[in-house]
């Protein structure tokens, strides 16, 4: 590196041998000086980019190309369940931080008065402003999501979209659906009343009656072989927590790969 | 380079190259010169576009128009417009249909009604297959695993079953009359879903136990020989139409 100036591009000389008028002459020396200064080509080239990248010409679609749009037009709504279960995730997402803000983890004896975790859900159902809808809000965008995911994979099981480049992506929308299934799940418990306390029987049950790591699982999903604070506790975390970093992850993951390979459609 | 005289004169086009002084190296030199893996990643991509021009040349290679339906922008503007739709119908049953609160939790009272969320109703169903678990006779008719290991099991298998099928179904087929086997078997999947799922709650339905376990495992097969035969009569008329669209549009030289 030097201090010296490198050679720069002979603009003035170029403009005293073309022919200008005054304005284009004023014109294009404030271009040039503030051009020096800001390079604005560059940013007109990326302005250029843009536009022709916004006016692309696409490619006809199969259906456009084999005028297929009379036959095929109701199907559509099947094929947006994945877009569908997306949005309603963030829906889900949403409402959910924000039930975030008044909900508590807590068991207490489980002998039949009402818990932390039991009160906060009455105090946010009953006296909360517009806590029921928020609450309401919640759950039924995740069992929608839940309903948009399993007919998103009969979409797809019918169309034979899972096939020859799409493998991957139909194993991962298996790991996402038992994600989904594992969210519903741990939301299930969070109430803490008697249903969310049986179901997490059930859990603890079936998690010991996996051969090997079953008292393993155990501890590690419900904090012990018996339902306790640690349990809600843990199904918090991993609703409030885990799940929604790895799951978020998979789906952009999943998107991704739908983007980058296109939308199958049958033929 | 037409006039030799205008070249010295510098292109302002925006399209001029830099030129790199003699130490820069160009980016295929870059390239080039990389070891090891990133050099073996650089040759395969070389070959890989070669082997592609190649098969392009060659006559028999037929490019496709459309490989698959854009996602941006056709899908998605279209996406949106339904989902829109729907996030409505959300808000609306939310607003309608506020979830209920049970009684607060007791270790004391088991509920008579034990049930998971509706999505689990499947999974629920499965443990509930004990009396399919074999008893073997090596073993002295004793059960080479619990009932519940067993229905823990069969959940891994199913699902396990519906992740290797991009696996075992490979062609080009894609809509269901063109591949009745595989559509009946998404059918009896279907089916067994919502029977295994009668199943888990059958102390709630007015009907004999012994005739609700044998209809779990009839009524997906019932279903499955049902939409393999409706596929296979729709199959005919459907190559016949789609042989005429193809020699249509591509007629035989």
């Amino acid at each position: 590196m030097s201090l010296e100036r490198k050679d720069e591009h002979d603009h003035d000389g170029w403009m005293e041998s073309r022919d200008l008028t005054a304005i284009e002459e004023i014109y294009l020396t404030v271009l040039l000086w503030l051009d020096r200064r800001l390079r604005i080509v560059d940013y007109l080239e990326i302005l250029e980019n843009m536009y022709y990248k916004v006016n692309f010409q696409m490619p006809k679609s199969h259906t456009e190309q084999y005028n297929l749009d009379n036959k095929f037009w109701y199907w559509y709504p099947l094929y947006a369940l994945g877009s569908f279960s997306t949005i309603a995730y963030v829906v889900a997402a949403i409402s959910g931080a924000l039930l975030g803000f008044y909900y508590a983890p807590g068991a207490g004896a489980s002998n039949g008065t009402p818990a932390l975790a039991y009160n906060s859900i009455t105090f946010i159902m009953t006296e909360l402003n517009f806590g029921f809808f928020l609450r309401s809000l919640h759950r039924w965008s995740a069992q929608v999501m839940v309903a948009a995911v399993f007919l998103h994979m009969l979409r797809v099981y019918f169309t034979g979209a899972y096939k020859e480049p799409r493998e991957l992506n139909w194993i991962i929308g298996i790991v996402l659906i038992s994600l989904t299934m594992v969210f519903g799940y741990t939301g299930y418990l969070l109430p803490w009343d008697q249903l969310a306390f049986w179901a997490g029987q059930i859990g603890v049950e079936m998690s010991l009656s996996i051969p090997l790591i079953g008292e393993w699982v155990a501890q590690l999903l419900f904090g012990g072989f018996t339902l306790s604070q640690s349990t809600v506790q843990r199904m918090y975390i991993l609703h409030v927590f885990v799940l929604p970093f790895v799951t978020t992850g998979i789906i952009a993951v999943h998107i991704g790969i739908v983007w980058m390979q296109g939308i199958a459609e049958p033929h | 380079m037409s006039d030799n005289d205008n070249s010295e004169e510098v292109r302002t086009d925006g399209t001029g190259i830099v030129p790199p002084d003699d130490e820069t190296p160009t980016w295929s030199e870059r390239k080039t010169r990389k070891q090891g893996l990133a050099r073996l990643t650089y040759e395969y991509f070389e070959r890989s576009r070669r082997e592609d021009q190649d098969l392009r040349q060659q006559s028999s290679y037929v490019e496709r128009d459309v490989l698959a339906f854009p996602t941006w922008p056709h899908e998605m503007i279209r996406n949106l417009a339904l989902t829109s739709f729907f996030v409505g119908m959300i808000i609306f049953l939310s607003a309608a249909l506020p979830p209920h609160i049970g009684p607060p939790a007791d270790s004391s009272s088991t509920p008579a009604i034990i049930l998971p969320d509706w999505y689990l109703y499947w999974s629920f169903g499965l443990l509930k297959l004990g009396p399919l678990n074999p008893d073997i006779s090596l073993l002295g008719g004793q059960k080479l695993m619990a009932d519940r290991t067993y229905g823990v099991l069969a959940n891994l298998v199913v699902v396990g079953f519906v992740a290797i099928v991009p696996f075992l179904n490979k062609g080009s087929a894609r809509r269901p009359v063109e591949q009745p086997f595989w559509s009946a078997v998404g059918v009896s999947g279907v089916v067994f879903a919502f029977t295994v799922a009668a199943l888990s709650v059958k102390n709630l339905i007015p009907m004999d136990s012994h005739l609700i376990f044998d209809l779990t495992f009839l009524l997906p097969v019932l279903a499955a020989f049902l939409s393999y035969a409706v596929l296979r009569t729709m199959r005919e008329g459907y190559m016949f139409n789609l042989n005429r669209r193809y020699y249509r549009l591509r007629p035989p030289k």
